[in-house]
């Protein structure tokens, strides 16, 4: 009996810190770990891509017009739509309500500057005239989670391969649209992943080479390089862009403080004129 | 009354009146830029803000009319820095300007600015978006 007694005692103290373990092995945290001095003096290896930089957009409408993603009819359909509206002088508003132009559309028909930082284990994308932009690219070895939470951007992963960083995104909000213009895009309607090889071309030249995979608007994957300047003048730095200022004008309340007042705007996101 | 308030009461009226929209990043083709007009007059109002900058003029398109409100849109802060030389002072209430615009294509009183002189200095500022398509342009700026 006390034998038995004995096992079973041993049988439970086992099991128990058997358990434990295995709970342990899976809920142990992934540590970032603290970058150190090596970690910060490879930065220097990279390239630099110091600066503001600012999109090509003559080269945006051209493609617009050469380039058009492989639409399925109904995406297509859609698009030609929404061009014709255009061409009569009636923009459909895509993007006029202030959530992120996100990914890929950000790099596809953006108008602003951004500027891009190199930490360790980590490039960080920051976009100007939208407080909403922010694409932070993992270079430290990390998988995709299994089944990231769809987000604006998406999650991201990158590895530098030489001067190229190639990046790898997926998890973007069914939402998000795939544009070729501020007036013409469709939702990329969910599964779409994104891949992108950015690097200098000469000097102060930086291209994305943009993969998009949209198994649910496209027939095949579409492939669009586009082309940002650098600015290195201080008078060009980045500004603070917050898109839902637009909404109001700087004016009084009756006790003399400065407010925001709100001020109307029509359907394609310009303020009202007088009559 | 004066004319800043006399907007303001406008804008007060269109709000009260309208339901709200959003403004954002938005394509321009509602602006005939197959047509370029002139307005002379004065500066009432300047909307120096994110993401697109505005400039109330009072002034007359064709000599002898009677001068009326006009709106004027453009790009962003950064970008007018960037591609116009602005800055947030460069017009103010109550400069002299000569503005040439594209006109709204529904017939209201609002036009996509291109170039703004100031008629005391003959100062001006364009805000062309696509004008800063190169690198390092204050190597420009200093030709």
């Amino acid at each position: 009996m006390n034998r038995k007694l004995l096992f079973l005692a041993v049988a439970l103290v086992v099991g128990v810190t058997g358990s434990n373990l295995v709970y342990a092995q899976s809920k142990k945290p992934i540590i970032n770990p603290p970058p150190t001095a090596k970690d910060w003096a490879n930065l220097a290896k990279l390239p630099d891509w110091s600066g503001v930089w600012n999109p090509k957009i003559t080269d945006q409408d051209k493609q617009a017009k050469t380039n058009m993603p492989p639409w399925i009819p109904a995406a297509n359909e859609m698009i030609q739509f929404q061009l014709a509206e255009e061409k009569a002088g009636r923009p459909p508003p895509l993007f006029v309500n202030c959530l992120p132009e996100a990914m890929p559309s950000w790099m596809l028909i953006t108008h602003n500057a951004m500027e891009i930082l190199f930490t360790p284990g980590r490039v960080t994308m920051l976009g100007e005239s939208d407080g909403n932009r922010l694409r932070r690219i993992y270079t430290d070895g990390r998988p995709h989670p299994e089944d990231p939470d769809p987000t604006f951007h998406g999650h991201s992963i990158g590895k530098w391969e030489g001067d190229t960083l190639v990046i790898d995104t997926i998890g973007i909000l069914p939402q998000s649209l795939i544009a070729i213009s501020e007036a013409a895009g469709v939702p990329n309607n969910g599964d779409m992943r994104v891949i992108e090889r950015i690097h200098l071309v000469g000097k102060d030249e930086l291209h994305d080479e943009i993969e998009v995979i949209a198994p649910k608007v496209l027939t095949k994957p579409w492939k669009t390089t586009r082309i940002f300047f650098r600015q290195r003048a201080q008078k060009y730095d980045i500004v603070e862009g917050v898109c839902l200022e637009g909404y109001f004008a700087p004016g009084k309340d009756k006790q003399g403080n400065d407010i925001f007042v709100p001020i109307q705007h029509d359907v394609g996101g310009n303020r009202i004129p007088p009559k | 009354m004066k004319f800043k308030t006399l907007i303001g009461l406008a804008l007060s009226v269109l709000v009260a009146t309208s339901s709200m929209q959003a403004l954002a990043h938005h394509s321009t083709t509602m602006f005939d830029r197959e047509k370029v007009y002139t307005i002379t007059g004065s500066v009432q109002e300047v909307q120096w803000t994110n993401p697109h900058v505005a400039i109330f003029i009072l002034g007359t398109i064709k000599e002898g009319d009677s001068p009326t409100l006009w709106l004027m849109e453009m790009t962003s802060p950064g970008n007018l820095v960037r591609a116009g030389g602005w800055t947030r002072n460069v017009v103010k209430a109550g400069d002299k300007v000569v503005v040439d615009f594209s006109p709204l294509r529904n017939g209201t009183k609002g036009g996509a600015l291109k170039k703004i002189t100031l008629v005391d200095t003959g100062k001006f500022y364009t805000a062309d978006i696509r004008a800063q398509e190169s690198a390092n342009l204050e190597e420009r700026d200093q030709k």
